[in-house]
């Protein structure tokens, strides 16, 4: 298989790919569903669709006389990659709210 | 062998309070959406005792594995096996060592290995990974800092 060009954690690193990529995980969709399901453009939603296809996240395909996208398998493989990434995010969160809540119980530390 | 991932995060924290909110806070801090259903209402828990599953239950009641607790030796080490979204039986170890630098400050050491169980994806599995954790760990030292 020819590697993608486009770096598929780059085009995750987006939201709203992110969010295409996660209604396309329930099956096959047309840019117009997809533009109706999100708070962006049809044009937006169509340029999102060719960074995730460089990235080989998906593929477009004919079905009927429409145009509908999906995951590649191998993206599937990719979005498990994305979804070990939730460390990065994790140790920010939890920084932010150890730094930031209060002990649960409010006696002295033994130190 | 694909090497050990290490990360390390300074904690203006006492190792006591880090233990408690990585462990008992869990759900309160995990990034929504970073769950192997997807559904951002899921709730995170991971049970404090060596054996004690990590799991998220999600708004309709169904309950999906994350991992296993290993080690349980609060406030200073902790360890599990990490598999999320993919299969149990490439299990990750995840290991979490809270080091006191006094002054109310801990150092979070993370080790993340077990990659070669993905075989030859493992090198692609680990640099996923590293790369999660380099690109934020700036961002996150800006913010606790700020």
């Amino acid at each position: 298989m020819t590697p993608p060009k486009g770096d598929p954690f780059e085009a995750l690193g987006d939201p709203n790919r992110r969010a295409i990529v996660e209604r396309l995980s329930a099956g096959p969709t047309s840019v117009g569903a997809l533009a109706e399901a999100l708070p962006i453009s049809r044009p937006a939603v169509s340029r999102h669709l060719r960074l995730l296809k460089e990235a080989g996240l998906v593929v477009e395909e004919p079905e009927g006389t429409r145009r509908v996208y999906r995951l590649h398998e191998d993206g599937v493989a990719a979005v498990q990659e994305y979804l070990t990434r939730v460390w990065g995010d994790a140790i920010a969160r939890f920084t932010l709210t150890a730094e930031n809540v209060q002990p649960k119980s409010a006696k002295t530390p033994t130190r | 062998m694909t090497e050990a991932l290490r990360v390390s995060q300074e904690l203006r924290c006492s190792p006591d309070h880090a233990f408690d909110v990585w462990t008992t806070r869990l759900s309160t801090w995990w990034p929504k959406g970073h769950s192997a259903s997807g559904d951002p209402d899921t709730v995170v828990t991971l049970e404090p005792r060596r054996g004690g599953r990590i799991f998220e239950r999600t708004s309709d009641g169904r309950e999906i594995d994350w991992g296993e607790v290993t080690v349980w030796d609060p406030p200073r080490r902790l360890a599990y096996t990490w598999h999320i979204a993919w299969d149990v039986a490439q299990a990750t170890d995840v290991e979490l060592t809270f080091v006191d630098l006094g002054d109310g400050r801990t150092r979070l050491d993370v080790v993340h290995t077990g990659w070669d169980r993905f075989g030859e994806e493992s090198d692609r599995f680990r640099t996923a990974n590293s790369g999660g954790w380099g690109a934020l760990l700036p961002a996150f030292a800006a913010a606790a800092e700020g």
